[in-house]
């Protein structure tokens, strides 16, 4: 990955917040009151989204999610929160690695931590983060490892996540460049490692610490975000401080940051040199009867499309338009170009793509149609990205990680 | 006596600037005033009255589905986490189940003896992840 600072912008460009604040005001409109928005529309139509049949819960500080775990939460986001182009914070997907997470934080005692391989070890507290350096902001994904998971072919353990264990933020902070500036990285330098308030079990459970290579977490794009869409962070996804680390796997973006650690060796903790492991390939793919050997730490997303309407299994009309949509996304090269299929892949017509919000954001694409006969439909979605990369028709690995499948949604054309 | 007075001032000047401390109320109406271009929600959100941001979490374990190894499932597995890691899983063959038990054992640390994970390897097979448990997922 090569960052720039191309995909941030300063917190006070206010054109850019109202163009997102308003478009997702229309699309939570949208969402909410199709039938006023959308009155020619036939309402028992729109009525036919499928309820989604798994169960759903709420937990603080949270609207009603998809409960995937309980002890620790692991709660998904329903699709159609996906026709926002902000996810709200309050709908944003949950997961925790282990059952100690925590349940109170004092904003005033609170320290940041850095030290290791520095001049000078630096105890921040949030007042300090907010007051000593300068604030960066960046819409970016929050995509768990493991979404959709539950979609992969032979199935894998894990949470069985559909598409909902991702989320788009506009998160602001400070830059992680910033605050190792300040204490001062020695010569030397290999790994920055960061842990959170979280704590496993038992005490034979190794602590949840991530680590980053010096160059990466000294690129500009990596942030400490203590806001998500102009709020504090929810408890459930980090508050006070989180790692955002665009384009790369949530894994990284550690929750409740409390920990940073400069290292002078590489760091070989279990959570990057045992788990979330992929095959040493672009797409971290392999296949069940010949596993990889060769294993390398997740890293950067994998270019993906996916639809948000329809939804599995919705009632469309037969002859009458349906507007399609989705989102598309990669690691930050950006979104170059996404295409439709109506007949299993024989044909490929191109989506229109809406503005691009930040090459780290979701893009929203959109396609016309008009279902030309009644019966069950397969729609297909590929992506490419500005470096030419596409998406596979086979793609499996034993995490279920990565996931870069062209996906497909079924309809019913009545 | 003098020492405490001085600590108590620093406190009040510390509480101030920072917004922390006794008069973290005072300080949350100066900086509303002082941050206007910022969306009064935000700053209010992030100066609430008491430091102190918590939440409780809800107690919504799935019911550990009866089989034969149940009680050394729910002694040594569900100390760590609830019985919905095993209720939403897809179908899985005894040769997976079997490398799962054997990853908390040597990951984890899990407190499982030889014994006890023949027994919970029989539960997870039995039970058979989301299929045969009541599971509510898929």
């Amino acid at each position: 990955m090569t960052p720039t600072a191309n995909g941030q912008e300063s917190t006070t460009n206010d054109s850019c917040v109202a163009a997102v604040t308003r478009r997702g005001i229309l699309r939570v409109a949208a969402a909410l009151a199709p039938g006023i928005l959308l009155g020619q529309q036939n309402s028992s139509v729109l009525a036919r989204r499928p309820a989604d049949p798994r169960r759903m819960v709420r937990f603080p500080e949270k609207r009603e999610l998809v409960l995937q775990t309980d002890r620790p939460p692991q709660l998904e986001t329903p699709l159609h929160y996906f026709r926002q182009d902000l996810t709200p914070n309050d709908a944003f997907f949950v997961r925790w690695h282990l059952a100690g997470i925590p349940t109170q934080v004092d904003r005033c005692s609170f320290r940041l931590q850095i030290d290791g391989h520095v001049q000078r070890s630096l105890s921040l507290s949030l007042d300090d983060l907010r007051q000593r350096f300068p604030p960066a902001s960046v819409i970016a994904i929050a995509q768990c490892s493991g979404n959709s998971r539950s979609l992969f072919k032979p199935r894998v353990a894990g949470a069985q996540w559909r598409h909902g264990a991702m989320g788009n933020a506009r998160w602001t902070g400070v830059r992680l460049r910033d605050l190792l500036e300040a204490a001062g990285i020695r010569a030397g330098a290999v790994d920055v490692s960061f842990d959170g308030l979280d704590e496993p079990p038992l005490n034979s459970i190794p602590d949840l610490v991530k680590s980053l290579a010096v160059d990466h977490a000294r690129s500009p794009d990596v942030l400490i975000a203590y806001e998500m869409n102009g709020e504090p962070l929810p408890m459930l996804n980090g508050f006070p401080l989180r790692l955002v680390v665009p384009g790369w796997y949530a894994t990284y973006w550690v929750k409740a940051l409390c920990h940073i650690t400069v290292l002078d060796r590489a760091f070989d903790g279990y959570w990057m040199a045992k788990a979330y492991r992929i095959p040493n390939n672009a797409k971290g793919a392999e296949i069940p009867d010949h596993l990889a050997t060769d294993t390398v730490p997740i890293n950067r997303f994998t270019v993906r499309s996916i639809f948000v309407r329809p939804e599995p299994d919705e009632q469309l009309v037969i002859g009458r338009p349906y507007e399609i949509e989705g989102v598309a996304f990669d690691y930050g090269a950006g979104i170059h170009r996404v295409e439709v299929s109506l007949d299993n892949g024989l044909r490929w017509m191109d989506a229109r793509l809406d503005p691009e919000l930040g090459k780290y954001s979701f893009r929203r694409w959109r396609f016309r149609w008009s279902p030309p006969s009644r019966g069950q439909h397969q729609l297909l979605a590929r992506a490419t990205n500005n470096e030419g990369v596409g998406q596979p028709t086979q793609h499996w690995n034993r995490g279920g990680f990565m996931r870069t499948l062209i996906e497909d949604v079924q309809v019913n054309v009545v | 006596m003098k020492k405490e007075i001085l600590v108590c001032l620093f406190m009040t000047v510390l509480a101030a600037t920072s917004g922390c401390g006794l008069r973290g109320s005072e300080a949350v109406r100066n900086e509303e005033m002082e941050g206007m271009t910022m969306p009064r929600s935000s700053v209010r959100a992030s100066r609430p009255s008491s430091p102190i941001r918590s939440i409780s979490l809800p107690h919504d374990e799935a019911f550990a589905p009866p089989g034969p190894g149940r009680a050394a499932f729910v002694t040594d597995c569900v100390v760590c986490h609830s019985p919905r890691y095993i209720t939403d899983q897809p179908s899985f063959s005894r040769t997976v189940w079997k490398g799962i038990v054997q990853k908390m054992m040597d990951a984890y640390g899990a407190h499982v003896t030889t014994a006890d994970a023949e027994e919970i390897v029989n539960y997870l097979v039995a039970t058979d992840g989301a299929h045969r448990a009541g599971g509510e997922d898929e």
